[in-house]
């Protein structure tokens, strides 16, 4: 397990004398913390390919916004009693943060783009909207700040993939198809209704997902929800839905 | 699958330029059970995935936006052929109750996009679909329909494929009629849901050749104006919203709206009745409360020219007891791109005539497509002891 990254706050204290859902926004809020980090550490390793300062400086102004989003979120969880820790070699994220270094290894800037862009901000986007529906008061308008926000770098992600698949559809598409099957297999088995393979080494105690309706959300919605945003995001890259539904059916459960 | 995905690339869904794959007709439509739903995804898992517990079933489905499922492709006996998809607007099929309206609309107008998107040049719109273009006037007091319409400024014709389904329901009644020796003019017709646009249909074929109608609906209003139409040309109707309160037991019997249980149509319905299920879905099956009744299903129809799915959804899609069988209202689309009549034929609702039914009709049957062997939910009906006897008989 890699240490904690801090965030400006407190030491872990444990959540007795707390509301009830406090422990479970602990471990929403540490999911989210250890996403934005990893998203963060991406962006960063995205500035050392790009050749043109422009991208360099876009990419290093989104790992800031991205580790300001980590903030934001560790500030929430302060305001309810509750410090979040977060672990970014927690097996599942450590997992997504090697299939984005083998594309920086490659050298590969649309398969980054793809990878964070396209892939785990769907995941973001889709379980952030969620949560800021159902979360109280100014945790709730945070996620949906964040969620806004990510949509954003996905719009302006989207214009480059765009013109990528217009060079050479098939060719674009398989490359999809291949870092769907490293990173979308890794997220389905994160979003699963349980955690089959064991602890996620993020959750502070045992697994939050058998808890989430003690707070309106559950397990199911956050997968649904993600894998339907993913699914309208390669709609939007022009990919055929009938290829995109049987990638999305097969992965696991 | 195969290892490209390009290989399998067509229009739909396409942003970019490439639009590899012409495509003359789309059919939207929609699982009517869990059993269904999960069968299409386990075939979409390929047989190197295990299917999905069906518990996953209910839980992913109602997440999928509305696309392409497969690609089809028919033919017919002079030669033409047509090149589709299915798209399914994954309606789960639990939801098809008045309250899921709007989420079904805004589903069936995504999985018109996608059709528009794909270039299909004519789509038909299956089951729940067709309320998109039926008209249906309580939708327009919801104020519905205003914001669920169809993406302007397209090439695309939609029809319901009413017009084939009330043909092929209308066939049903007159060869079961023939395969058990009864006199059609003698006969007491009850239409339930008879209003509707198939319902209505139905009527108007029917009507001349039976001896008395009675007919069934939720509306009083539009079964009045119904009646009125009938009668006008001599027939003898009677209207009730309850079916308990018909003066007389009907020995055909058409369901045009799903019922929730046969038990519905006990006692206004004569010992040996024929029974047509033509509501979607389909859940009328032979009742030990009626044993001497026969049930079948109706509005379907068989090709005999030829039909192909990619990825092959054979017997996943098309669920019934004989090969390349197709709910009517798909066909109708099917048989106008074959005929390459690109035309809206079915729209609007309680405007099916016999002449229309005749021009359909005609049109299908010069492609191949004929009314399909009858059946129930316990299997081919047309070699049930009675209808051979009486076809001996005859």
């Amino acid at each position: 397990m890699e240490p904690t990254i801090g965030l400006n706050g407190s030491p872990s204290i444990e959540c007795t004398s707390l509301s009830p859902s406090a422990p479970i926004w602990q471990d929403v809020l540490a999911q989210a913390i250890t996403g934005e980090l990893i998203a963060a550490m991406n962006y960063a390793s995205l500035s050392e390919i790009c050749d043109d300062p422009e991208e360099v400086a876009d990419a290093l102004e989104h790992a800031a916004g991205e580790r300001g989003h980590a903030a934001r979120f560790a500030a929430e969880g302060r305001r309810i009693g509750i410090d979040v820790p977060n672990n970014v070699g927690a097996k599942h994220w450590k997992q997504l943060r090697l299939a984005f270094l083998r594309c920086i290894q490659d050298r590969d800037f649309i398969g980054c783009l793809i990878v964070q862009e396209i892939m785990l901000e769907s995941f973001a986007v889709a379980s952030y909207k969620r949560v800021g529906r159902v979360a109280p008061g100014s945790l709730g308008q945070t996620f949906a700040s964040i969620a806004a926000e990510e949509e954003g770098h996905v719009d302006h992600a989207m214009a480059i993939l765009r013109t990528e698949r217009s060079l050479d559809p098939r060719r674009f598409d398989d490359k999809v198809h291949r870092l769907h099957l490293d990173v979308m297999t890794t997220l389905a088995k994160m979003l699963a209704k349980e955690c089959k393979d064991g602890h996620c080494e993020v959750c502070h105690g045992s697994c939050v997902k058998p808890s989430l309706p003690d707070v309106s959300l559950s397990a199911a919605e956050l997968r649904g929800a993600s894998l339907q945003q993913y699914l309208k995001t390669l709609d939007a890259l022009g990919l055929p839905g009938e290829v995109t539904l049987a990638w999305v059916t097969q992965l696991p459960v | 699958m195969g290892d490209s995905v390009a290989s399998v690339t067509s229009s739909a869904n396409v942003a970019g330029p490439a639009r590899t794959i012409e495509v003359d007709f789309a059919l939207v439509g929609h699982q009517e059970s869990w059993r269904t739903a999960a069968d299409v995804i386990a075939r979409l898992r390929g047989p190197e995935h295990a299917p999905l517990p069906d518990d996953e079933i209910p839980d992913i489905l109602p997440w999928i936006p509305p696309r392409p499922v497969c690609h089809v492709d028919v033919g017919s006996p002079i030669g033409a052929k047509a090149r589709g998809l299915y798209i399914d607007s994954f309606i789960p099929p639990d939801r098809l109750e008045a309250v899921y309206t709007h989420d079904n609309l805004a589903r069936v107008r995504a999985a018109a996009a996608c059709a528009i998107k794909a270039g299909a040049k004519i789509v038909s719109l299956g089951g729940f679909s067709s309320i998109l273009i039926e008209g249906n006037l309580d939708l327009l007091k919801m104020d519905l329909l205003k914001t669920e319409q169809l993406p302007e400024k397209h090439a695309t014709v939609f029809t319901t494929g009413n017009t084939l389904t009330v043909a092929f329901i209308v066939q049903a009644i007159r060869k079961m009629c023939a395969l058990q020796g009864r006199n059609i003019r003698k006969s007491t017709l009850l239409i339930v849901g008879a209003t509707g646009d198939v319902g209505s249909g139905c009527a108007r074929c029917l009507a001349p050749v039976v001896k008395r109608v009675l007919l069934s609906a939720r509306n009083l209003e539009r079964l009045r104006k119904l009646a009125a139409e009938l009668e006008a040309s001599g027939v003898q109707v009677e209207i009730a919203k309850d079916l308990q309160r018909f003066s007389a037991e009907a020995d055909l019997v058409i369901c045009a709206a799903s019922l929730p249980s046969p038990s519905l149509l006990l006692g206004r319905v004569a010992p040996h009745a024929l029974i047509c299920d033509a509501g979607y879905p389909k859940n009328l099956s032979p009742s030990a409360e009626m044993p001497g009744a026969t049930v079948f299903f109706g509005g379907l129809g068989q090709i005999t020219g030829g039909l192909q799915f990619a990825p092959d959804f054979r017997g996943v899609l098309n669920r019934h007891p004989f090969p390349d069988v197709v709910h009517g209202c798909l066909l109708e689309g099917m048989a106008l791109a074959l005929e390459r009549r690109f035309e809206p034929f079915s729209r609007g609702r309680g405007s099916i005539t016999p002449d229309r039914v005749e021009e359909i009709e005609t049109v299908a049957a010069r492609h191949g497509i004929h009314l399909a062997p009858l059946y129930n939910a316990d299997g081919p009906v047309e070699d049930a002891p009675h209808c051979r006897t009486e076809c001996s008989r005859a």
